[in-house]
């Protein structure tokens, strides 16, 4: 036995009904993590969530985990720092073990624009109670002994901003605490069901259609990743959403000895090694839009050499595979979550590459916000309404892409 | 001839494996299971001149080649610094991709990869094939298709292909049952090969997969083999024969691309093998089958699930040992067949190193004065794109130098462009927000650049030329970040729009050199031009020599001449100016005194002050925006949103003390509205003054920064009516 199949939970799976108070449409993360919100916070368990493949086959089977909140805008910031606040007590509260390490995250510049773009990072983020701080050369050295401060002769690092906070853990794990304590409460997590179309009454949403049949539901949320925009165009919803493939590729597993998560400003690219040993290196999501998941040889060429340039160690480490997902971007590269101006739709998306890390505080707000009929204030900003009202949360630079 | 495993010399013979080598002094090369030698699962794997997760099978023994078995316990160790470029391995980084092309390309040289290569080419087709046996480890077929190969000398070889065909034939599978974890099991193919080199596998019993019961042993080793009747049978070495094959489908799974075939037993349609009932399915991630029952028991009854939750499949041979015991397992238990799960790539383990091999980033530009900084002390920094002038050393001096007296800036990365026909006065009506048809010849005018959002992306000057001809000619510049995109962006506008325009890209066959301060004009006229232009006009004339554009600007707040020249002429130029000014106090300043200098003109730098979603309204530039112009860019959006409540603006500030830093939080009664985005303590204006965002309305006239107030204004901080930058 490995270490790593010891002490996961139960999951319960039901038929499905042909009726819900709340039908969640995406069994990833944020799916299943507003149902087990919606279950304990609020004590409301006719939820039923459908996937159309099995739980966690999208983006949330295929980040690379880190945790963090060293945003540029304070909405954000405070945002993801709840999340941080949520994934670190997240073992005590589900019972299982997400594997949650706090390693700490370096975002290192190489150039006098990218230092200041740290300096400012540190600056908001303690203002926010967020410890970020900045780092030289030789605290980097210290941090991160592997680091060629030089980067490879081509990337010289002049700094860096050190995220204290920054961890990262299991992906399937999370969703797995998610969904076993949404489906030990009462939740139907249907796997395997395809939703084909909702049922509206009038201008009111009041339903899916699914694979299995129609079900009635007293408000559908949709926490769809990927196909996002085909969903809202089924209550007749525009989206400023584009969809791009996002590549990772992952090491064979080695003793621990990368200790901090460590990314670059200037190539785009970050590595930590989990649990198993493995290094996981991500990189900035593809220009072009696409729903592929084909994976790419020029992906794998590029974010090996800034690999190599930033960690030289890593060249003679064996790839094992990479992957594809598929991220929604928002118009401002910021999430939206809540209303959607349709009845008894609310959304949950423009999670792009950011995802993973806003799962516990994303599924937490919008349990609120279903379960109130009011939106809090710690989403407010990123209702979907921003976009006609004009008042945008651009924060581009603290998403790791460009 | 010998070889070494773990700082211990082994004998081998020619033509051994490492692999061969090590069974074939009675070692295995892990801790256990059972060996194929055919590539097929992780058993073998060890690390070989440092590299781990290396198949000794496939890697051929050389005299004092080290072997390292990974640890029992635990991963391979992480070697901190490993050599740069290794004389004694080809394992460590490719230096060389060799590139070909091939009408199809056949994977695989058995029955049917040799019938489908006879076949490509009895159509007339250039066939490449690729095979282990020919010293190709194919590693990934991409969409392309490109085939992605490692050679046996360590080169890496990208096959463009038409068509590809995968006839990677049938693994043998690997028994499951107690005790296969154990020393001294082979499979049938694996026992050939051994007894073809003379190795000696001591006292052997051959059982078929589907009659084991299970393997006996002590220290590690096998001693006996137990059958489905119960037979116990002593033995030194156990060979395990099948009558399922497994197919090695690797490749087939990863790309979806209806030019990329399997043929043959890759292809094929198999029979799984009898559910596993005890011992190790996956010996890369070490899950038994109670492990796969427990996860099952636990709900997660879905292949994918199992997968996620046992990591069965999920180490170095990505199931390739695995995937019939794992795929008869989820059969048996789910009553539904079970299709294999998705291939990824890299089917072949490549290093980091290997797939590095030959890329190239994109270079960072120089301009031609490139040395004459380094010569002159500069600390270069990369900005937009280019390499430029961080400082001299002292940016206070050069930016006293500026203030008081004459300074040289590089600015050849600003994009220039040349446009003209007849066309081209509407086309640049459409393409700035501002007016362009009453610029007069002779004169410029700052511009904004905005996409159809109303968002500003670059900024720049419009200088119109004297028409010739009768035809009209602009010289526009814009930032050195947003040249290259400026180019694309206007070329496609204008030909979307079906302009009669002729588009000149000059950026990178110009220099340009900025001559300003207060004794700017002096300087010029010691260089031959007698008459510089005045402020906001421009004309051509020779400078030392050397025939330049000269625009008459200020960006810095003093008087400022760009120099704009051809290339070559860059480094003379450059020189005679320096020669010319020394008794001026002439020297160069670079981009951190350009900084502080156009802040106190307020003067925004796209990128550093504005957002990716500035309007002309939040940054207080709507007097560079004429709505009642017909059409432009961005009107639609600046139209829609011009009603709309406006919660961010972009305003100057200035405080006594030293500078806050840029990024720092501006407060207002405890709350955070905003950070502020340039920010200098001003030695020439004894203050501190910023740029920064307020994002909460009502704006506030005072603020808080580094708990200290800051009083909000409206720049420029330094010489509001202009008399310096026109003198």
């Amino acid at each position: 036995m490995n270490e790593f199949v010891e002490t996961l939970l139960e999951l319960t799976w039901h038929e499905p009904k042909s009726s819900y108070d709340v039908v969640i449409i995406g069994g990833g993360g944020h799916g299943l993590a507003t149902a087990y919100y919606l279950a304990t916070r609020h004590g409301i368990t006719n939820v039923a969530v459908i996937e159309a493949d099995y739980i966690g086959s999208g983006n949330s089977g295929r980040n690379t985990t880190i945790i963090r909140a060293n945003y540029g805008i304070p909405e954000s910031i405070r945002f993801y720092n709840h999340s941080v606040d949520l994934y670190r007590n997240l073992e005590a509260e589900t019972g299982c073990r997400i594997m949650h390490a706090n390693k700490g995250l370096i975002w290192m510049a190489h150039t006098e624009s990218g230092m200041r773009a740290e300096r400012s990072r540190v600056q908001l983020n303690n203002a926010c109670g967020v410890e970020t701080v900045l780092v030289d050369p030789i605290e980097i050295k210290r941090l991160c002994p592997q680091v060629d401060l030089t980067g490879g002769g081509r990337y010289p690092v002049l700094g860096a901003s050190f995220h204290v906070p920054g961890s990262t853990a299991r992906h399937d794990r999370v969703v797995w605490a998610y969904a076993q304590g949404a489906m030990h409460r009462g939740v139907h997590v249907l796997q395997g069901t395809s939703v084909t179309g909702l049922l509206r009454d009038g201008d009111r949403v009041v339903g899916v259609k699914t694979s299995r049949g129609d079900i009635s539901a007293g408000i559908v949320m949709s926490a769809v990743g990927g196909d996002v925009s085909t969903i809202a165009a089924h209550a007749g919803l525009r989206l400023p959403v584009r969809t791009h493939p996002l590549q990772a590729f992952v090491t064979n597993g080695y003793a621990q000895g990368l200790g901090p998560i460590v990314s670059s400003t200037d190539l785009l690219c970050y590595v930590s090694q989990t649990a198993r040993g493995q290094m996981l290196i991500g990189h900035e999501f593809e220009r072009e839009s696409s729903y592929s998941r084909q994976s790419s040889f020029q992906f794998l060429q590029s974010c090996s050499l800034k690999m190599a340039y930033l960690l030289p160690f890593v060249r003679n480490l064996k790839i094992l595979r990479q992957w594809t997902g598929r991220c929604d971007i928002s118009a401002d590269f910021s999430p939206i979550m809540g209303f959607t101006g349709v009845e008894g739709l609310v959304i949950t998306t423009g999670w792009g590459t950011w995802g993973f890390k806003g799962i516990p505080a994303g599924g937490e707000q919008m349990a609120e916000l279903i379960a109130t009929g009011r939106t809090p204030d710690l989403i407010a900003p990123f209702a979907l309404s921003r976009f006609a009202a004009d008042h945008p949360m651009a924060d581009q630079g603290s998403t790791g892409t460009r | 001839m010998r070889i070494v495993v773990d700082e211990q010399p082994i004998e081998y013979a020619e033509g051994d494996s490492v692999a061969v080598a090590i069974v074939r002094a009675d070692q295995h090369p892990q801790h256990g299971g059972a060996l194929c030698l055919a590539g097929d699962c992780g058993n073998c794997c060890a690390e070989i001149d440092g590299v781990a997760f290396t198949r000794t099978c496939l890697t051929a023994a050389r005299p004092g080649l080290r072997v390292n078995r990974h640890p029992a316990v635990g991963a391979p160790p992480l070697h901190p610094d490993p050599p740069v470029n290794p004389v004694a391995s080809p394992n460590h980084v490719a230096s060389t991709v060799q590139r070909e092309r091939a009408d199809v390309v056949v994977i695989g040289a058995g029955e049917s990869g040799t019938a489908a290569a006879s076949a490509a080419r009895a159509e007339g087709r250039a066939v490449t094939v690729l095979a282990g046996e020919l010293g190709h480890d194919v590693v990934g077929v991409y969409p392309g298709p490109l085939v992605i190969v490692r050679l046996a000398d360590g080169d890496m070889l990208h096959v463009h292909a038409h068509d590809v065909v995968i006839a990677t034939g049938a693994a043998e599978l690997h028994p499951v049952c107690d005790g296969n974890m154990l020393r001294g099991i082979f499979t049938a193919g694996a026992a050939e090969k051994l007894s073809a080199t003379g190795v000696d596998l001591g006292m052997v019993a051959t059982v078929e997969l589907e009659q084991l019961r299970s393997i006996e042993g002590s220290d590690g080793h096998v001693t006996g083999v137990v059958t489905a009747d119960g037979t116990s049978t002593p033995c030194h070495s156990l060979i395990v024969t099948s009558r399922h094959t497994s197919p090695r489908d690797l490749l087939a799974r990863m790309v979806s691309d209806p030019h990329v075939h399997a043929a043959g037993a890759a292809g094929a349609h198999f029979e799984l093998p009898p559910c596993p009932t005890t011992g190790v399915v996956c010996a890369c991630s070490k899950v038994t089958v109670d492990d796969l029952q427990m996860v099952w028991d636990k709900g997660f009854q879905h292949l994918e699930l199992i997968k996620r939750a046992s990591l069965c499949g999920t180490g170095t041979c990505q199931g390739g040992a695995c995937m019939p015991h794992l795929r008869a397992f989820v059969t048996a238990k789910s009553g539904q067949a079970a299709a294999p799960f998705t291939g990824r790539p890299a089917s072949r383990q490549l290093t980091i190193g290997e797939a590095a091999a030959d890329m190239h980033l994109d270079p960072f530009r120089r301009t031609a004065l490139h040395d004459e900084h380094i010569a002159l002390g500069a600390r270069m920094d990369r900005f937009g794109g280019w390499w430029r002038p961080w400082n001299y050393g002292d940016y206070l001096d050069e930016y006293w130098a500026v203030r008081e007296g004459v300074s040289l800036g590089d600015v050849s990365t600003l994009g220039k462009m040349i446009v003209s026909g007849p066309d081209v006065v509407e086309a640049l009506e459409r393409i700035y927000p501002t007016t362009i048809h009453d610029i007069r010849p002779g004169r410029s005018r700052y511009v904004l650049l905005l996409n159809e959002r109303g968002h500003l992306i670059d900024d720049g000057m419009v200088c119109r030329e004297t028409s010739v001809d009768g035809t009209d000619r602009f010289v526009l510049t814009f930032t050195s970040g947003g040249a290259s995109f400026a180019e694309a962006w206007i070329r496609d506008w204008i030909e979307s729009w079906g302009l009669d325009v002729h588009v000149l890209d000059r950026t990178l066959a110009l220099s340009a050199i900025n001559v300003t301060g207060p004794l700017a004009s002096e300087l010029l006229r010691r260089v031959g031009l007698d008459e510089p232009p005045r402020f906001l006009q421009h004309v051509h004339a020779d400078v030392a020599g050397v025939p330049c554009h000269v625009l008459r600007l200020s960006f810095t707040g003093e008087a400022s001449f760009e120099l704009h020249h051809p290339r070559i002429h860059s480094v003379e130029l450059w020189q005679a100016l320096m020669a010319a000014g020394s008794d001026l106090g002439v020297r160069p300043h670079g981009l951190q005194a350009l900084f502080a200098l156009r802040l106190e003109k307020g003067h925004v730098i796209v990128g550093m002050d504005t957002e990716m979603d500035s309007t002309p309204r939040r940054l207080n530039m709507d007097w560079a925006v004429k709505l009642d112009k017909p059409n432009f860019i961005g009107r639609t959006a600046l139209l829609r949103t011009a009603d709309l409540d406006d919660r961010r603006r972009l305003f100057g500030m200035t405080m006594d003390g030293p500078a806050p830093v840029e990024g720092a939080p501006i407060w207002v009664d405890g709350q955070i509205v905003g950070h502020v985005t340039s920010s200098f303590h001003s030695p020439g204006l004894g203050k501190t003054v910023m740029l920064g965002w307020q994002k909460h309305t009502p704006f506030a006239d005072t603020v808080t920064i580094d708990d200290r107030p800051a009083l909000v204004t409206h720049p420029p901080f330094y010489d509001a009516e202009g008399a310096r930058a026109r003198a």
